[in-house]
């Protein structure tokens, strides 16, 4: 998507992708956050060949302004900002705690989904992975207003196994063991997505109950099935 | 630890008892055929196939099948039940169900539907189910799969009867499983390269579709080289509509399906009060309180085999009976039938010992030959069935009741439990426990049950260290009753080293041996039983009768050798020839070296002839303990080496041999250094 973004820059167009504008917002906020709002600095720090165009762009949208050599957000660029930082830290925990990828996919990966998640699926993800309060790298996420409403229960919908406590039970909702063989194995023990299990113990093995079947194992398929609690 | 008969009949039906793991096709074959196959509370105990003649159909083949979880195979033994089915032309399935756990039995009961097979479903242990709270409307069932349904509480023999008769009006189940259109299609067009087999094409088509790399051997036989092209083709351009692996997508459509039908035909109620074997069955695995009930089962077996067996009953047995009453017998009637001049002494080194007292006539000569082949030093009745039925006999006796009830309990997969931690360290898991502690039983028997676990690695690992160290019950017994009388300090410190050896042995191993891919630790835990008496007591007497097969001819083999190196005075050279390894690294009598000898037959009769040696005091602590560990990593016994050639291949059964060899003198020597260097008392 960044290519097309430049693809269209080459043949001329003075009206900059929506994508190259998110990254330059993404990258006020970003070194905002670290204290710096120098113009200068921005520019050289993009990756974007025309970001001082794009700035300026920025500022005809009324989503920055400029105070002496500094670009600041405007109140609505602000609220931008706050939605694509939210996307993208979402999307990188959703991807490397979920689907366990490698941290330089993770980042290319978040990068894209920052532009495309809509309103209603960022705060799905939100709420799946139990409202975050920070990315895999530490920094904060903005909060959302789904964040709000399940304020009082702080604890996430879907957990891997290994976060329940014993005695507690749960429902699958899916499992990501890396090899096939692995989930067929599982599914024919009779733990497939919307089973109840039960969890009896976690030392020094796992110990779970589906159906009327009694079965151990070990952390590492534990922390590859992701289940709901269930009352 | 089970007979094979392959008395095939040539014009006869053939049935086979197919299902999952631990739902009692053995026991429902003990009751059909009157012959006992091993059965116990585990998942895994058969490992082979057993095959016998229904009591209901003269002229029939009734086959025992190993437990599966899917007719797509995932281990050895699975790959065996599928074989059958495939390439064995059956008159009637008979499915047993645990009717507690139906989902997972049903996921096979669709399969076996998909194959086309002439089906009988028998829903098993239907009080345990009810116990829980679950009814199973069996009519229901019956009418939804289109074939007989039955109920049986097998170890009761309640339903039998019924079985029988339903097994008459076995018939193919009209129920199918319905795929997508992508998927029927592909079905469709492998279906059409296909040859006619006992199972049906579209069940074929699907496990060749599901990518079953067990089914390449026929596929080799059976497919030309177009045919396989043509179907890879279809499965890849197949694989691209999923996102998960096809064999996935397959299981998930028959789950969906035997989901429907538990809803239909299943009832639970809430049942408060679960059962207290239950309880006990948690506790095992407590990893607080499991380690107490680890030590105390242990302690229980030492006990029974070690104090109980090879204490009390092996001195009533070779004291008081053998060399009492018939050792002094037979030479009496021996010397009386057979007479030459010479006088029998006491003495406590050897008490067969004697002094000819005349030179001998040639007829002389004929009869002492005859009396020491019987009585002499290396004689049948005075070593050959003094060891076998005197000293380990008694002891496997106890140990088999001991380990029988261990088995029947459901202990021994909360063991696994317990130990998958330190398991994983040396390359295996959990699972491994089954193999290893089998070992203590019998280490040919383990090799064979090493099949259940899923990855090659994880059985040539398992394979070498039961061939290297674990001692089975015949040597433990021999082992702990040389222990028995010094001081606790040598139990320790031969426990301890062995343990080392095992664990620096395993995990070399895992790092040596290259894998197919890293096992993941999962399995079943059957439910805590009340171990029944009746079939502990018909366990031990088949293993028993087993042992008396297997191992007395190898004692009086054993013994001829012996007696014949003697005769031709090899054996005197033999001890020169190995004076350096057992007298000089080790520090033993010279006389060890016929232990050692015999102990390459079997390693229960080395540590017996070490037991007799120690036991005439020949040789001290120090020495007695480190023969011990050198006979405890001693080679795998004759048996066991052939099983490991059969499982395992002849290189790796000659590679393991050449390596433990020279490293048990290697570890003896090294301990036997240790402690005259650290003057260590015992």
């Amino acid at each position: 998507m960044i290519e097309v973004s430049e693809k269209r820059h080459r043949h001329g167009h003075l009206d900059w992708s929506s994508h190259a504008k998110d990254e330059i917002l993404e990258l006020i906020w970003t070194q905002a956050e670290e204290g710096k709002d120098d113009l200068e600095h921005l520019v050289e720090t993009a990756n974007e060949a025309d970001a001082r165009d794009i700035i300026k762009a920025l500022e005809d949208d009324g989503l920055v302004t400029f105070k002496d050599d500094r670009a600041l957000l405007t109140k609505k660029g602000l609220e931008a900002a706050v939605g694509i930082i939210r996307r993208h830290r979402l999307a990188e925990r959703l991807l490397s705690e979920v689907f366990d990828l490698e941290d330089e996919y993770v980042h290319r990966e978040a990068c894209k989904f920052e532009h495309i998640l809509g309103p209603e699926v960022t705060d799905s993800v939100c709420t799946f992975l139990g409202h975050p309060p920070v990315c895999p790298h530490g920094k904060a996420i903005p909060r959302g207003e789904c964040c709000a409403k399940f304020k009082r229960d702080v604890r996430p919908l879907v957990v891997p196994l290994r976060d329940l406590e014993p005695g507690e039970r749960g429902r699958i909702v899916f499992m990501t063991p890396k090899e096939h063989e692995v989930l067929d194995r599982l599914s024919t023990m009779g733990l497939i997505p919307g089973s109840v299990i039960t969890l009896h113990q976690k030392r020094p093995s796992y110990v779970i109950r589906v159906g009327e079947t009694d079965l151990a194992l070990d952390e590492k398929i534990a922390r590859d099935i992701f289940v709901k609690k269930a009352e | 630890m089970h007979g094979r008969s392959r008395d095939r009949p040539k014009t006869g039906r053939r049935y086979a008892l197919v299902g999952n793991p631990n739902v009692g096709k053995s026991v429902i074959f003990g009751a059909l055929t009157g012959r006992y196959v091993v059965v116990s509370n585990y998942p895994g105990t058969t490992v082979e196939v057993s095959r016998g003649r229904a009591g209901f159909d003269r002229d029939s083949e009734l086959i025992d099948t190993p437990g599966i979880n899917n007719l797509i195979p995932m281990s050895e033994d699975e790959v065996v039940t599928r074989d059958i089915l495939l390439q064995e032309k059956m008159d009637a399935v008979i499915q047993v169900i645990d009717a507690k756990n139906l989902r997972r039995g049903l996921l096979i009961t669709l399969q076996l539907a998909e194959m086309g097979l002439p089906l009988v479903v028998d829903l098993n242990m239907v009080d345990e189910a009810g116990a829980r709270g679950i009814t199973t409307d069996a009519d229901a069932l019956a009418e939804t799969l289109g074939v007989p349904v039955v109920e049986t509480i097998a170890t009761q023999r309640r339903g039998i009867g019924g079985l029988v008769k339903a097994i008459a009006g076995a018939r193919p189940s009209d129920f199918t499983v319905r795929y997508d259109e992508d998927l029927e299609e592909a079905v469709g067009e492998v279906a059409g390269l296909l040859p006619e087999t006992n199972i049906s094409k579209r069940s074929l088509a699907l496990m060749l579709l599901a990518g079953d790399a067990s089914l390449a051997p026929w596929v080799e036989r059976n497919l030309g080289e177009e045919e396989v092209a043509a179907i890879r083709e279809v499965r890849h351009r197949l694989e691209a509509h999923y996102r998960e692996a096809l064999s996935s997508v397959i299981t998930n459509y028959r789950l969906v399906a035997a989901e429907a039908i538990v809803m239909k035909v299943q009832r639970q109620m809430h049942v408060e009060k679960r059962p207290l074997a239950e309880k006990l069955g948690a506790l095992a695995m407590h990893p607080i309180y499991g380690i107490p009930v680890l030590l105390g089962v242990l302690f229980a077996l030492y006990l029974f085999v070690g104090v109980f067996g090879a204490g009390t009953l092996v001195d009533f047995f070779q004291g008081t009976v053998f060399e009492g009453h018939i050792g002094p017998a037979a030479v009496g009637l021996f010397d009386r039938l057979l007479p030459f001049p010479h006088i029998h002494h006491p003495v406590p080194t050897s008490p067969y010992n004697y002094e000819v007292t005349a030179s001998l006539s040639t007829l002389q000569e004929g009869f002492r030959f005859v009396h020491d082949l019987f009585v002499g030093q290396y004689g049948m009745i005075t070593v050959a069935l003094s060891y076998s039925i005197a000293i380990v006999f008694p002891i496997v006796t106890t140990f088999f009741i001991a380990f029988g009830i261990l088995e029947d309990s459901g202990y021994l997969p909360r063991l696994g439990v317990m130990t998958n931690s330190a398991f994983t360290r040396i390359g295996l898991n959990g699972r491994a426990v089954l193999p290893m502690v089998l070992g203590l039983g019998c280490g040919t028997m383990a090799t064979l049950t090493a099949r259940i676990l899923e990855t090659r690695k994880e059985r040539v690992i398992v394979t070498l260290l039961l061939a290297l160290g674990v001692p089975c019950s015949a040597q433990l017994g021999v082992i702990l009753g040389i222990l028995g009388p010094l001081p606790f300090t040598a139990t320790l410190i031969w426990a301890g080293v062995i343990l080392c050896v095992l664990l620096l042995v395993g995990y070399l191993a895992s790092k040596v041996v290259t894998g197919d891919g890293e096992a993941c630790f999962l399995m079943e835990l059957p439910p805590m039983r009340l171990p029944q008496l009746t079939n502990i007591a018909v366990k031990t007497i088949a293993r028993i009768e087993w042992y008396l097969k297997e191992a007395v001819p190898l004692f009086i083999l054993g013994t001829l050798v012996l007696f014949t190196l003697d005769r031709l005075h090899a054996l005197a050279a033999l001890e020169n020839l190995a004076r350096p390894v057992v007298v000089g690294l080790l520090d033993l009598p010279p006389e060890t070296t016929g232990a050692f000898l015999i102990g390459f037959l079997r390693r229960d009769y080395g540590a017996a002839g070490l037991f007799a040696l120690a036991s005439r005091g020949l040789m001290d602590p120090v020495q007695s303990l480190v023969s011990l560990v050198t006979i405890t990593l001693f080679v795998p016994c004759i048996a066991n080496f052939f099983m490991i050639v059969k499982e395992r291949g002849a290189k790796t059964a000659i590679y393991m041999v050449a390596f433990i060899f020279p490293f048990a003198f290697l570890v003896g020597g090294t301990l036997n250094l240790i402690l005259r260097t650290l003057e260590v008392g015992l």
